[in-house]
């Protein structure tokens, strides 16, 4: 139908001003020369260069790769199980838990973070907990443990959800037709539940892993000033230096790393699923 | 064995309700505490919860986050709707392509689009504000909403609208009433993606926002650096507000679930938006019901962008000017000069600003002041001789002063050997003796400021070799001493004597001293940082002199005793000054309230350009140094 | 025949929620054999498979397997397989991972899988679909791999849930052949699941028809079709001509008031039963030449074979009038008490049986409270009818002295007489409300009280006979106003399959073999 079609055309426009050219001034910025609020057109590489000549800066993109996975992986050793044992659970018990998961999530990042400050500090919840085993003096609060803690604690929902809707979605009959053909619950899980899951474990990777690797309010919360990772050097370049140019060169290079490793994601996925057609 | 497994599962289970349930139990338990700590409950109180009622930003902060989440959410919902089912009849080129730009939100981190939007608003000279934080949000909810529609879209039987039109339903009706109501589902659930990412958004929300707008993301980040327990009040209030919109929405229904089928359905649609309403209109009617206040006098109906440091001003004192004129004083904290300065040289409109001496030098290098008229200012005599004729601006003409200070060490009188401080001065800092006892404050200046004064040289130098020492200097402390850099947060960790050492203002020791007799300040010989904080008007201002008049209101004894009290930071009134710290004032004994003045080693930050650059990045590197070192 | 005994069920019970979905079932199932369990759905015939693969736990009973308890063996311990419902083939393996699934858990070798799953391929005729993706096959070629997938494990016993379900007709035909071809070449048993009789009679040696969580019969298809155990087999299983018929004496039954030579004995004498003529069984012949006549009623051309309807007995109709009328209850003084009554018609032979009791039926009459909503009986009830043709005042009253006065008509009623059928119906014009009608549970049971309507035999007026109501009011919405009622009895109609040509109107003669007719005992519901 003509008329419907015509429904898209303010969104194609909005969507071109609000998501294309923004991307677009990014990638303005990232190569020309200085300017905060007046765009100049010298074009350079310079920020680009700095970034990657700077062994500190790569360091810095190393760590919060390397945190980002941290958290990445103990959400997906937590998220699974859990996930798993909602989706065993009977109907109206798996609809209260999934909301018992969810509801957290729509209280404000930053105040369930804020809440675990006092949690984590000396003399707080946590170490009063740890000095009854005889563990004295452990400050949780300002250390890499905090900043995971706190990682996991935002976005362990996100890895849930995803892996519990593709548990769920999972026809019974193949469970059935795996037992059927000899396969223990253990081989049916190995070779029926998680490949099946697979494309739910693959889009809670990305939730987790997108926002962890970019958080800066996390680190800054939990972690302390000392703890600084992509996210708080692209927030001072903006918000504290005013090197606007090289902000957005390192938000450059952060979204390319990302785009990459999703791409490489989504290209196993896809040789996953089955169809060799190929060969 | 099965059994086995479901008791895993089952303790799994309550292991993870308690890990993600427990800190806002926490959270909850603490609002109530009688004290400001988080870690020891001292009683019940509801002092917290009336702190929270009667600042004006915390309830602004609310009605912004809901009213935001709440527009956000609906006219995402009918755009991403509208736009789903046009580009489910649109050609397949069209739609694969709107379908990739739409997600370069998803899969981007969500800071490389919140400073898109932040760069857009800015080329295109959109003010920011309550409306761009709206617009952003009802941007990066679009893609959600039209990602859960599409799919029902596309199930869709596609003669269902032809159908409809051939037995004479007009095009709107058939969109109304046969397309809507089958991917209602879809709808719904797109809905319910939109309000939980705007109402969860913080990093978008920081970035566009502007003019003193803040939503309760961007208040806990800018106020969290110090302990305040109303947030955990007004966290406890946002916990009740979805607790009981979910307690109707899915109560509702069981009610009503005995009527006929079809009603229940749409009912249940009508619900979540109309709880979320009904509970933003409450805080609505909380906000202006708290301050509709008819007046007759001088200034009303005016607002005040005032634009200073957090937790730098007494709400007291400001309600007293607001009664005295008749104005509303918006208040915007920032983080650093250097932060003010970026929003400022960005046009952002503030009537008063309230920088640090060397800012205030570089905003008059760079015209972005107005001078003042003395003649407003009828109370400047009352000010003391230090505060008057600064370096940076001699004559007055453009400052009046707001707090001063100098930077010292304040110590732990048990812990730290007197000799060794008097001994060593900065070098304490580097005497491993303290390893991982030592808070750095994160500030390029001052940091710079030790190590230059430890090596002997100027701190106002340009010369690079001397930056270059001084980095080297600061490099050596954070990675043999193993320090925490903190902002705000030393001073009430430095209140419980969790370290021993830290750099700190002299307005903060005092507060410290105040609560802890143990701790001590001391300023070395080898000079120090003497700061002025000064009230500036910027050119575009736009309320000139209700600007004055509250300069003006700040110098008079009774406002200025009444914020040095409460921040803790010298006043520049000299009466004032005298009377808190003599017998019976609350700085009493407080050497660190009554700075050293005239001492010929302190100075005060000169701005340079080019060295301010250098310090920056040096500065940064030194964290990156720290941060790489754990 | 020696033949081994595989699978027993002894006993086997199940509910869900508290529905009885399988009542003690006990079956036994022979090596080799090519079962189906037919039924409609709900009929438990998908849950006593589910019982035997081991997905679901019988309430009761034992589950034997080659001499062996294997009740509470998990599935995968179970020396048997199945062909799912929608084939559950896993969408992540390609069609030579799927049926090598099985074979992979056993830990077999490399080159003893690739052999096996190679023959599978051949046998279903897929070979060079091994690296295929599932998802992408056709419905058939999906059914063939999930065959090869079961088989490919060498099992004793091959499941199928209702596997032809999902396939258009061309495909599933083909299917048949296919399925019944593997069979005998592996050679083991299959137990085939499905509610299509038609599958069910071209593939089985044995078939067990099912019903309401019962077995109904068990036998060879020939004779499920030829002799069904009763009314519930012979309706299932193909098309038939069922009516109800009296055993006079061995060999001899009588139906449609004919006494008919039949070939089966070991009846009660004159018990009632239900007699089964197929309709191919039944030919048409010249009026004279037959054992009963009748008139063609339709004639439908079927590809190949007419089918015919031909009524050997007409049914007999009667049409009054309802007269819906207001709403005029009687209130009495102090608002306690309500009464109502209708006005009614009688027949003038039936003036002498009026008692108070009959004219309360046929009047409708009831008073009630309106505090409680109870019922007060009627105390008095004054008339004074005459037989003789006019009206009548009656006066009903309570206790308590509420009264309330209707009339009653007296008519000469005509009779409808049947004399072919052998019957007679009679009704009578009647009045009632809106309020009676939509607050009626029973509408149909209570117009023929109003009416009082009657049928019954002309040879014997005390046996009567079954009426049914027609009326083209929807009792929801009725209003005020006059409405036609008819009351009519159905008339004996036979199908019957033949390649002649009949002409709808023609009078003809049926004619069939006494070994064509099957009679059953009734079925006792």
């Amino acid at each position: 139908m003509k008329k419907f079609s015509q429904l898209a055309i303010p969104y194609i426009i909005w969507a071109a001003l609000m998501i294309i050219v923004p991307m677009f001034l990014i990638t303005l910025y990232s190569f020309t020369e200085h300017g905060n609020s007046i765009i100049s057109f010298s074009f350079t590489f310079d920020h680009y260069i700095k970034f990657f000549s700077d062994p500190d800066f790569l360091l810095i993109l190393w760590r919060s790769f390397g945190i980002a996975v941290k958290t990445t992986v103990i959400c997906l050793l937590l998220g699974y199980p859990l996930a798993y044992f909602i989706a065993r659970s009977a109907e109206r018990l798996q609809n209260i838990l999934v909301l018992v998961i969810t509801v957290p999530t729509w209280i404000n990042m930053l105040v369930r973070t804020y809440a675990w400050i006092g949690l984590l500090s000396e003399g707080g919840l946590f170490s009063q907990i740890l000095g009854i085993f005889g563990i004295e003096e452990v400050e949780i609060l300002y250390t890499e443990a905090a900043v995971l803690i706190g990682m996991v604690y935002n976005f362990l929902p996100f890895m849930v959800l995803q892996i519990n809707t593709s548990l769920c979605k999972m026809d019974q009959s193949l469970l059935n037709a795996s037992a059927d053909l000899g396969a223990n619950p253990v081989q049916t899980f190995l070779k029926v539940t998680l490949p099946l899951s697979l494309p739910g474990v693959i889009n809670g990777i990305t939730l987790v892993f997108l926002p962890a690797i970019s958080s800066f309010f996390i680190p800054k919360l939990l972690g302390g000033g000392q703890y600084f990772l992509i996210g708080n050097l692209i927030e001072n370049q903006f918000i504290t230096v005013g090197e606007w140019n090289f902000g957005s060169a390192i938000s450059m290079i952060m979204a390319a790393v990302m785009m990459l490793l999703m791409m490489l994601v989504r290209n196993l996925e896809r040789k996953n699923q089955g169809g060799k057609e190929e060969d | 064995m099965k059994k086995g497994k479901r008791t895993f599962g089952k303790i799994l289970m309550i292991l993870s309700i308690v890990f993600f349930y427990l800190p806002i139990v926490y959270m909850i338990v603490f609002s109530f505490n009688e004290g400001k700590s988080l870690t020891t409950f001292t009683g019940f109180s509801l002092k917290w919860y009336q702190h929270m009622l009667e600042s004006r930003d915390m309830m602004s902060a609310l009605y912004t986050t809901f009213s935001v989440a709440i527009l956000a959410t609906v006219i995402s919902t009918i755009v991403g709707t509208i736009s789903a089912i046009g580009l489910s009849k649109s050609k397949k080129v069209v739609r694969d392509l709107v379908e990739q730009v739409n997600n370069f939100p998803i899969m981007n981190p969500e800071i490389v689009t919140a400073i898109g939007f932040m760069l857009l608003f800015i080329t295109f000279k959109i003010e920011r504000g309550y409306i761009t934080m709206l617009l952003a949000h009802i941007a990066f909810c679009i893609p959600y909403v039209m990602l859960s529609v599409m799919p029902k879209v596309r199930s869709l039987d596609p003669n269902l609208a032809d159908a409809a039109m051939d037995l004479g339903a007009t095009p709107w009706v058939a969109l109304t009433k046969v397309i809507v109501p089958q991917i209602t589902p879809g709808i719904i659930s797109g809905a319910l993606i939109a309000f939980t990412m705007s109402i969860d958004d913080f990093i978008i929300s920081y970035f566009v926002t502007g003019g003193g707008v803040k939503n309760l993301s961007i208040m806990v980040y800018t106020m969290s650096k110090r302990i305040n327990p109303s947030i955990n009040a007004v966290s406890t209030l946002v916990v009740v507000i979805i607790t009981i919109a979910l307690v109707v929405v899915n109560v509702i229904p069981m009610i009503t679930a005995n009527r006929p089928k079809n009603t229940e359905i749409k009912k249940r649609t009508f619900v979540i938006p109309s709880v979320c309403a009904v509970a933003a209109v409450a805080v609505v009617a909380l906000v202006f019901g708290v301050n509709r206040e008819p007046s007759d006098l001088p200034y009303a109906g005016e607002e005040l962008y005032l634009y200073l440091p957090g937790e730098y001003i007494s709400d007291d004192m400001l309600a007293a000017f607001e009664e005295e004129t008749g104005a509303m004083v918006v208040v915007e904290n920032f983080d650093s000069n250097e932060a003010m300065y970026i929003k400022v040289s960005n046009g952002e409109p503030y009537d008063i600003i309230i920088p640090s001496d060397y800012m205030i030098e570089r905003l008059m290098e760079e015209d972005y002041l107005q001078k003042l008229n003395p003649e407003l200012l009828t109370n400047f005599g009352e000010l003391n001789e230090v505060v008057k004729s600064p370096v940076f601006d001699p004559e007055n003409e453009y400052s009046v002063s707001y707090f001063w200070g100098t930077v010292g060490i304040v110590y732990d009188k048990t812990v730290v050997a007197m000799e060794d401080l008097e001994e060593q001065g900065y070098g304490i800092f580097l005497n491993e003796k303290y390893k991982g006892d030592i808070y750095l404050y994160d500030s390029e200046r001052d940091s710079f400021m030790m190590a230059l004064k430890d090596l002997g040289y100027s701190m106002n130098t340009e010369s690079t070799e001397e930056l270059q020492a001084a980095y080297e200097w600061l490099v050596q402390c954070v990675t043999t001493m193993d320090p925490e850099i903190v902002t705000d947060e030393i001073i009430d960790n430095m209140a419980q004597g969790r370290k021993a050492l830290g750099l700190c203002y002299s307005g903060d020791a005092a507060y410290i001293m105040s609560e802890n007799e143990n701790m001590g300040f001391y300023q070395p010989e080898e000079g120090t940082n003497q700061w002025f904080d000064s009230m500036v008007i910027p050119k575009n201002a736009e309320h000139v002199e209700l600007a004055h008049e509250f300069m003006n209101f700040l110098c008079s004894y009774d406002a200025a005793y009444e914020n040095s009290s409460y921040v803790g930071y010298t006043s520049p009134n000299y009466q004032v000054m005298l009377d808190l710290s003599a017998e019976g004032g609350d700085y009493e004994g407080i050497n660190a309230y009554l700075p050293r003045t005239d001492y010929e080693m302190d100075e005060v930050f000169r701005f340079n350009a080019d060295t301010k650059k250098l310090i920056g990045n040096l500065w940064s590197k030194v964290k990156i140094a720290a941060s790489n070192a754990d | 025949m020696e033949r081994k005994k595989l699978i027993e069920f002894r006993n086997i019970a199940k509910s869900f929620d508290k529905q009885i979905t399988l009542k003690g079932i006990n079956l036994d199932i022979y090596e080799n054999e090519f079962v189906t369990l037919l039924g409609p759905s709900g009929c438990g015939k998908t849950t006593l498979l589910r019982i035997l693969g081991g997905f679901l736990e019988a309430d009761e009973g034992t589950v034997i397997f080659n001499g062996e308890d294997i009740t509470s063996k998990p599935p995968y311990e179970r020396e048997l397989n199945t062909v799912f419902q929608k084939y559950a083939l896993f969408p992540h393996l390609s069609v030579y991972e799927n049926i090598a699934f099985g074979l992979k858990i056993k830990k077999m070798s490399k080159d003893v899988i690739d052999q096996k799953v190679m023959k599978m391929l051949k046998l279903i005729g897929l070979e060079g679909y091994e690296n295929k993706n599932t998802t992408l096959l056709s419905g058939g070629q999906q059914q063939r791999v999930a065959i090869a997938r079961a088989l490919v494990n060498e099992p004793k016993v091959l499941l199928l849930d209702e596997p032809l379900a999902a396939l258009d007709l061309k495909l599933r035909k083909e299917m048949q052949y296919e399925l019944k071809r593997i069979q005998q070449e592996v050679g083991i048993t299959f137990i085939f699941v499905t509610h299509d009789q038609e599958e069910a009679l071209t593939m089985s040696d044995k078939i067990v028809v099912m019903n309401g969580g019962e077995i109904q019969q068990v036998g060879t298809p020939e004779e499920i079709y030829n002799e069904p155990a009763n009314r519930f087999v012979a309706n299932f299983i193909g098309e038939s001509n069922i009516l109800p018929g009296v055993m006079v004496d061995d060999y001899k039954v009588r139906f449609d008031d004919i006494d008919f030579d039949c070939v089966d004995f070991g009846f009660k004498k004159n018990e009632g039963v239900d007699v089964v003529l197929r309709p191919e069984d039944i030919d048409i012949v010249p009026v004279g030449q037959g054992k009963m006549t009748g008139e063609v009623l339709s004639t439908l051309f079927k590809g190949v074979h007419y089918e015919i309807i031909v009524e050997t007995v007409p049914g007999t109709s009667v049409t009054v009038d309802m007269r819906v009328i207001h709403n005029h209850e009687v209130t009495s003084e102090n608002g306690k008490e309500k009464i109502n009554a209708s006005n009614f018609y009688v027949d003038l032979e039936d003036v002498e049986k009026l008692d108070d009791k009959e004219i309360i039926a046929r009047s409708n009459a009831m008073a009630w409270s309106t505090e409680n909503d109870e019922y007060i009986s009627i105390a008095s009830i004054e008339y004074d009818i005459k037989p003789e043709l006019g009206s009548y005042p009656v006066v009903f009253s309570t206790a308590n002295g509420t009264a309330v006065e209707r009339r009653v008509f007296v008519v000469n009623q005509p009779v409808i007489k049947n004399e072919k059928a052998n019957e007679a119906v009679m009704a009578f014009n009647f009045f009632t409300t809106v309020d009676e009608i939509r607050e009626s549970q029973t509408l149909d049971v209570d117009i023929k009280t109003w009416a009082s309507a009657q049928g019954w035999k002309l040879s014997d007026e005390n046996q009567s006979v079954d009426i049914s109501v027609d009326y083209d009011f929807d009792p929801a919405e009725i209003k005020e106003g006059v409405y036609k009622i008819t009351f009519w009895t159905p008339g004996r109609e036979f199908k019957i399959h033949t390649t002649d040509y009949s002409e709808v109107g023609q009078e003809v003669g049926l004619t069939f073999f006494p070994e064509d007719i099957h009679v059953m005992s009734r079925m006792v519901f």
